[in-house]
């Protein structure tokens, strides 16, 4: 389960995805859109699984998981938006257009492949329009059948932003419909188009969005290379007729191999999904669907998951983590960040997960770069991460686009000479007051916002004490962990600078440089506003060539780390264990996650 | 008598009116912004502003506070502006968006592993307190008193993470004694039931028993010195009557008091022993409303826990006239 070289790897995925999407739009047709492993590539088309030989001997049983969460966050296709979330319900009960290849090489894993439609879509010439054709056989839970007006509809509502919340806005942001007017901004609405329960619009979003038989096709503001990407996320059909708007995300309809049984939230709930007798096989190239059960168990303390699934017994050898290995139980299960144990070599798995973690920079408060770069070249970056777990920890970053995105990720030289020198991993206190001398200001006196926790605590006082080295005056200031976010994204509340951490929402750098440096992007915690890196985001995202956009992340990945808008801490790994009784028990790319839709009961020895 | 119920009962309404009215200004006085914390990972300032509307915080508190009140009579509708309403009936204790449920709802599936952990724990370190209590009176300055007192000292010092945990990792993940715990209905498989409680009941009473038999035993020596228990004695009684008719009943006030306190306190949720166990219960739901801001079940539990307290009180007040004949309720 060991995959030291898993960056590697997956930079080599991300090539090969870029390389598919290019010869997507390059090629001038749908004839030119490759056909990942496995996939059919004639619309209309429908192939189900190749049946494998001991396949009836996997299925059956119950696989549970253990969560520490209370709930679910949210199971409207419209709203999910958690990583583990969108692997675990796309795998069981919310199938979507488009999906990624389950695969134990992230390389073929982070392909984009059809799921709902035969393939993995079809853009016009220049990527401003989308088609995707669904399968033949396509079923919902009670046997009737998911149709293209089904997808229409569950695209329009995330539209209703007054009641569809939390969501990815991503369709939104992306197909051909005006934006509000001034009166309807100020009554709060995100589009023109107010989505299907108010209805205002609806012209608009039927001129973006048209069903023509079995094909769905959809026209954007502008070229999106990697829109068939884009829709693994909000993209997934709703049948109008079951809608209940709020009340939906706790009984979605399902259209995948598992239907809801029952969900109850909080301490000692759980979510039961049993078989969709009427999810047909023939239509679902993807999903294996082995155990006859999932449940979900909720409110499960860390320390009480480890254990179960560290000693396996009974029914607990068939049981997954929905968190990840406590730091004290690292030891017991690891001899290296990279190599399990060798009794757990087969169901424990140290790689990366989905998230970069740094220190954004509030460029309003701090808009000398001189002195932005003093803090990243004072901070003692060694300590943090030996604080939070040294090796096990994660990998000393230098931006925030991580190497496991493939060729999106470039070196940025950033502690190798981009700020003028090379700097060490413990800080340069002397170079750091070089640079606050040659910015021609005082250094202000700053405050390091963090959500609090026992480690972050420790953190704290090495981030205070690497910058005092450097003379820099720094305060500490711990925020409860649920309200972090609402205080450091309101420009009243937040300080200097803060910690945090972002994962991109598919395998592209668009779903990082944007977010973290826009206004549009949601995230954009340090505030940037320079107009030749806006600029140069907008170009980034209209860019068809993969290949040459990838260059422009790297670009700007490189330029906002020279202008300091973040200090990269570390570049996250997880380690995670499986029980004794489930197989495969690797960690899916896309999404840093089980691949649920493979996962099956050993059978007993 | 009657009198005095009423009373206490305008003032218990007085004191949750303020009680809900303080939760409701603090609240407002926290500097998180639950528009924000509900936005999700794509926000923009625009969806923080809907999200403001949609939790009511773009109101004045004092208006919140209105509906609320309002709402427990009348009910009420939530995105009322939407063609997607929200309808809470009334009783309606609010709506958590958060959750997308209404609070009753939520609380209502609280209650019974909460109500199941206090009462049996409170049975069971009732009778593991008073029992060891009167035996340590009984047997004064003995090893049976210094060994049974020294448990106590023991159980006392043990805070409640560490006992659920150790007889959790011990019984359930070492010794495979016990299945690992998962809340049931007591009705649909008191098997599993008794299997799931049978910890949480221990690990409550091992803190509690601790301080009810240092109580007892203290009750029962000081009631012991008394000269109608002298007189009881000398006029022949058996020891066991003496002890249980007289010294225990006089001795049973402040017990009862504190019984009446802790029950009280546990019935508004045993956070560490919920979290430990996974039970569903108050103390859980509460603790991560807190962390979540989530303001219309910080603001019904506080309601509720309140209520129990003060009912809690007025009940054991009504219980020393029962208890001692010399107390008369006026």
């Amino acid at each position: 389960m060991l995959r030291s070289d898993a960056w590697m790897r997956r930079a080599l995925a991300l090539g090969a995805t870029a390389s598919l999407v290019l010869a997507a739009c390059g090629g001038g047709g749908p004839s030119a859109t490759p056909a990942p492993p496995g996939e059919t590539t004639a619309p209309g088309e429908t192939t189900g699984p190749e049946p494998t030989p001991g396949d009836e001997a996997k299925r059956g049983g119950k696989v549970t998981i253990l969560s520490f969460n209370e709930e679910f966050d949210d199971m409207d296709p419209q709203r999910v938006y958690t990583g583990e979330d969108l692997a675990f319900f796309g795998a069981t009960i919310m199938r979507s257009l488009t999906s990624f290849v389950y695969s134990e090489d992230p390389e073929v894993a982070n392909t984009v492949t059809g799921d709902l439609a035969v393939d993995a879509g079809q853009p016009n010439a220049d990527a401003t329009e989308w088609s995707f054709t669904l399968r033949d056989g396509l079923t919902w839970e009670d046997g009737s059948e998911l149709t293209c007006e089904d997808v229409k509809y569950g695209v329009s509502r995330t539209f209703a932003n007054d009641v569809i919340t939390n969501g990815p806005t991503y369709a939104i942001a992306y197909l051909d419909i005006p934006g509000p007017s001034d009166a309807d901004a100020e009554a709060g609405w995100l589009s023109a188009y107010h989505g299907p329960y108010d209805g205002t619009g609806q012209e608009l979003f039927d001129q973006a969005v048209s069903c023509n038989g079995k094909t769905i096709t959809f026209k954007l503001k502008q070229p999106i290379a990697d829109f068939n990407m884009t829709v693994t996320l909000g993209f997934s059909p709703v049948p109008e007729s079951k809608d209940t708007g709020e009340q939906y995300t706790t009984r979605p309809f399902s259209n995948g191999p598992y239907k809801i049984e029952e969900y109850t939230t909080g301490n000692g709930g759980h979510l039961l999904l049993t078989r969709n007798e009427n999810w047909n096989p023939e239509s679902d190239p993807i999903r294996k669907a082995y155990p006859d059960e999932w449940e979900v168990l909720f409110g499960i303390d860390v320390k009480v998951i480890d254990q179960r699934i560290i000693e396996s017994q009974g029914d607990d050898a068939y049981t997954l983590m929905y968190s990840a290995v406590q730091p004290e139980n690292l030891a017991t299960v690891f001899d290296s960040p990279t190599q399990p144990k060798p009794e757990f070599a087969d169901r424990a798995v140290s790689d990366f997960d989905p998230y970069a973690r740094y220190y954004w920079i509030d460029t309003n408060k701090i808009p000398n770069v001189k002195h932005r770069q003093a803090i990243g070249v004072a901070l003692d970056r060694e300590a943090i991460r030996n604080n939070s777990g040294g090796e096990y920890a994660g990998e000393l970053g230098d931006g925030v686009i991580k190497p496991n995105l493939g060729n999106q990720y470039a070196p940025t030289g950033l502690w190798d000479g981009l700020l003028g020198q090379p700097i060490p991993d413990n800080g340069d206190p002397e170079y750091a007051k070089q640079l606050i001398a040659e910015s021609g200001e005082p250094m202000p006196s700053i405050t390091w916002d963090y959500p609090q926790t026992p480690v972050r605590d420790q953190e704290a006082a090495i981030v205070i004490d690497s910058l005092s080295k450097a003379g820099i005056n720094v305060q500490a200031n711990p925020i409860p962990g649920g309200q972090y976010y609402g205080i450091v994204f309101n420009d009243d509340q937040a300080h200097e600078f803060g910690w945090a951490g972002w994962g991109p929402d598919w395998p592209n750098a668009s779903t990082i440089i944007g977010p973290l440096f826009t206004d549009e992007g949601g995230w954009n915690l340090s505030r940037v506003h320079d107009q030749d890196f806006l600029d140069g985001v907008k170009d980034a995202l209209t860019e068809l060539d993969p290949a040459v956009q990838a260059k422009k992340w790297q670009d700007l990945n490189k330029l906002a780390m020279e202008r300091m808008y973040v200090v990269p801490t570390t570049f996250g790994l997880t380690q995670v264990i499986a029980g004794t009784g489930v197989a495969p028990t690797y960690q899916w790319a896309p999404y840093g996650s089980w691949a649920y839709a493979e996962i099956y009961r050993k059978p007993a020895q | 008598m009657a009198g005095y119920i009423t009373r206490r009962f305008l003032g218990m309404i007085l004191l949750l009116f303020l009680l809900t009215l303080t939760v409701f200004f603090l609240f407002n006085m926290l500097p998180a912004d639950p528009a924000r914390l509900s936005c999700g990972k794509a926000c923009s300032p625009q969806i923080v502003e809907n999200n403001r509307h949609r939790l009511e915080l773009d109101i004045p508190p004092i208006e919140q506070y209105q509906r609320f009140i309002s709402g427990l009579f009348f009910g009420r509708t939530y995105l009322a502006d939407t063609k997607r309403p929200i309808e809470c009936e009334a009783p309606c204790l609010g709506y958590s968006f958060l959750r997308n449920s209404d609070v009753l709802s939520l609380i209502t599936r609280s209650v019974p592993a909460t109500f199941w952990l206090a009462v049996g724990g409170f049975v069971v370190w009732m009778a593991i307190g008073l029992t060891f209590g009167i035996i340590s009176a009984l047997k004064r300055g003995k090893w049976q008193d210094r060994t049974i007192m020294g448990i106590a000292l023991l159980g006392y010092s043990l805070p409640s993470f560490f006992i659920g945990l150790v007889l959790l990792f011990t019984v359930v993940l070492w010794l495979h004694l016990l299945p690992s715990p998962q809340w049931v209905d007591p009705f649909k498989d008191p098997v599993r039931f008794l299997q799931t409680m049978i910890l949480p009941w221990i690990t409550i009473a091992i803190l509690n028993a601790a301080f009810y038999m240092r109580l007892t035993r203290n009750q029962v020596l000081e009631v012991f010195g008394d000269d109608y228990i002298r007189t009881a004695r000398a006029k022949g009684l058996p020891e066991r009557t003496v002890v249980v008719k007289h010294a225990l009943r006089a001795g049973l006030t402040p017990i009862v008091t504190a019984a009446g306190l802790d029950l009280a306190y546990l019935l508004g949720g045993a956070i560490i022993t919920e979290n430990i166990y996974s039970l569903p219960g108050l103390g859980s739901l509460a603790v991560n409303s807190v962390i979540a801001s989530d303001l219309p079940i910080i603001t019904a539990i506080t309601l509720i826990t309140a209520a129990i307290i003060i009912v809690a009180n007025l009940v054991v007040d009504l219980l020393y006239a029962v208890i001692d004949p010399r107390v008369r309720i006026s």
